[in-house]
């Protein structure tokens, strides 16, 4: 079964790597860091920089970046179901549960490109215009360097947990609609919903959307020269991503399953 | 010869909707058969529960002598199989496409061959968006024929193909099936393709099974509808109407169409003999598949 998934896999790394959609994700979010400069300019300055860093990744990632996620991941196998063909995939030695796997897979691989690419951004432009030789207090510096870029490290690959729920989350309103539209525009909108009611419910710390910022307080204090601790938001990140990203792959997994592909 | 596809009491309900009722038949290997229907009959639904991309509401299908669904993954990489209307990635050129194709079958296969045999090869590096309904259909067919199968399943495979294109591919599929032995079950409309291609026409209604009969013999002569060629029509056409064993006599563009009571041509050659007529041909008509489908449908 994984020699079938790891196929189907770069089955879809392929695919991808064709897409123009592809491209223009990162593109837009490599702006969006760029753009937060006219908020929050480097100005060789090392707190300066490094709240540069602080505001442009959660903006270009957990806004521009988790819509981009979105909309990628929900057009995965709705556009597949709409044209028909997601047939040329499954009439080969291929199950159905191990074509959605790959396809989660891909988004996760996407959701780490979107990280990575905002991520490489925003360092290298306080790397070459500013200062980072870690976050002083009364010249006296709090945090090295090596502490920050470890902090802003730590959070990004924190961070893939909430992303690949959230590309799970796409994926399942993905295989629920042959309308690649239709599916782009539940995924968006639930989202959106979620994220007006789940405070006045007071069901904030069981929806998964919640914990996509999560990863970044630490590097966020650390930039404010306030200590802050891992434990236990970490595990909170963890463990409500990954009982999502099972919960909404098993839905995905259940909804195909039981799909007549009819062309 | 063993037995390809084998379906017992095959159902398909889709909702209220009884789309394949209890269907049963078996496809002998080598065989080239036809599923024949009204729109709506459901040959393509019967297809896709072959294919496994449409789930039976009861019944089995045995392929190769296996039960489908317990042994897909063994069994797929035996099938070709051509949708309708086939879709493929339309941002990748042709040889792109059937290189994933052959990618997730995990088998290493010369993909311009297929391409070669449905004759797209000079238009491999094409991206498909750009196809045209025909070149599309052709490439659906190297999908399907580009792991060399052992049973191909197609749901129109002439649809959108030039005449040239049709009489192709239909040789196409004859050789596989002489040659290779290759198992063939279509769904096609276009009757007199399918009397040249198939060994076998099962003709499905509303869902049921009606009739499975070999071509060779639903297209065998009708006796009883006689075509004349006579030197003397009008006095010919006169004297037959005369005879008991004559139901009807009428002469269209100089020749004479008769109806028999019984099958009997040898009876009406001879009469017309022995009454002194030139008589330069007498012809009983040959059935056609539209004659025996609407005679099974009841039309």
């Amino acid at each position: 079964m994984i020699a079938r998934i790891w196929t189907a896999y770069r089955f879809e790394l392929d695919k991808a790597a064709r897409r123009r959609f592809t491209y223009l994700g990162v593109v837009l979010i490599v702006i969006a860091v760029a753009s937060a400069l006219l908020i929050r300019p480097v100005s060789r300055d090392s707190e300066a920089d490094y709240a540069f860093i602080a505001y442009a990744t959660p903006i270009a990632l957990n806004l521009l970046g988790l819509l981009v996620l979105v909309t990628y991941c929900a057009g995965l196998v709705s556009t597949e179901l709409g044209s028909g063909s997601i047939c040329l995939a499954l009439v080969r030695p291929l199950r159905r549960h191990e074509f959605l796997i790959a396809k989660l897979l891909l988004g996760m691989t996407y959701a780490a490109m979107l990280t990575a690419a905002v991520a490489t951004i925003a360092w290298v432009i306080p790397l070459a215009f500013g200062d980072l030789t870690g976050v002083t207090y009364g010249g006296e510096t709090v945090f090295t360097a090596t502490d920050m870029t470890a902090a802003y490290l730590f959070g990004a690959l924190l961070a893939l947990a909430p992303q690949g729920a959230v590309a799970a989350y796409a994926i399942m309103i993905s295989t629920l609609t042959r309308s690649t539209g239709a599916a782009i525009g539940s995924a968006v909108g639930i989202l959106l919903m979620l994220d007006i009611v789940k405070y006045p419910l007071r069901i904030a710390p069981f929806v998964f959307s919640t914990y996509i910022e999560t990863p970044w307080r630490v590097f966020t204090s650390y930039c404010d020269g306030l200590d802050a601790n891992w434990f236990p938001d970490t595990a909170y990140v963890l463990v409500n991503s990954v009982v999502y990203t099972v919960v909404f792959t098993a839905i995905a997994i259940l909804s195909l399953s039981r799909r007549d592909l009819h062309t | 010869m063993g037995t390809c596809i084998q379906t017992s009491h095959l159902t398909k309900r889709y909702g209220a909707i009884l789309a394949v009722d209890n269907l049963t038949f078996e496809v002998q290997t080598g065989e080239v058969v036809d599923l024949l229907g009204l729109n709506g009959a459901g040959k393509s639904t019967t297809l896709y529960m072959l294919t496994g991309l449409v789930r039976p509401t009861a019944g089995s299908i045995s392929i190769f002598g296996k039960d489908l669904h317990r042994n897909f993954l063994s069994i797929s990489p035996l099938i070709g199989v051509l949708v309708e209307r086939p879709a493929f990635y339309d941002y990748l050129t042709a040889r792109e496409n059937l290189k994933l194709c052959a990618r997730l079958a995990r088998r290493e296969v010369t993909v311009d061959r297929a391409l070669d045999r449905v004759g797209l090869l000079s238009a491999k590096r094409r991206k498909v968006g750009g196809f045209s309904t025909g070149m599309r259909q052709r490439l659906g067919l190297a999908q399907a024929l580009l792991l060399e199968p052992s049973l191909l399943i197609l749901d129109e495979p002439t649809n959108g193909l030039d005449p040239e294109g049709t009489s192709e591919v239909l040789a196409l599929l004859r050789q596989l099936a002489d040659e290779a032995q290759v198992t063939i079950l279509i769904s096609s409309h276009m009757l007199h393709e399918v009397e040249g291609l198939c060994d076998r026409v099962a003709i499905i209604h509303e869902g049921r099974l009606l009739s499975c009969e070999r071509t060779d013999a639903l297209l065998s002569y009708d006796e009883r509808h006689v075509e004349v060629l006579i030197d003397a029509p009008e006095s010919a056409a006169k004297r037959l109407e005369e005879q008991p064993w004559v139901e009807s006599v009428e002469m269209r563009a100089g020749r004479l169409e008769v109806v028999l009571r019984d099958e009997n041509a040898h009876q009406l050659a001879v009469f017309l003999f022995a009454a002194g007529y030139r008589v330069t041909g007498v012809i009983p008509r040959q059935r056609t598949l539209q004659d025996y489908f609407l005679k099974v449908l009841n039309r």
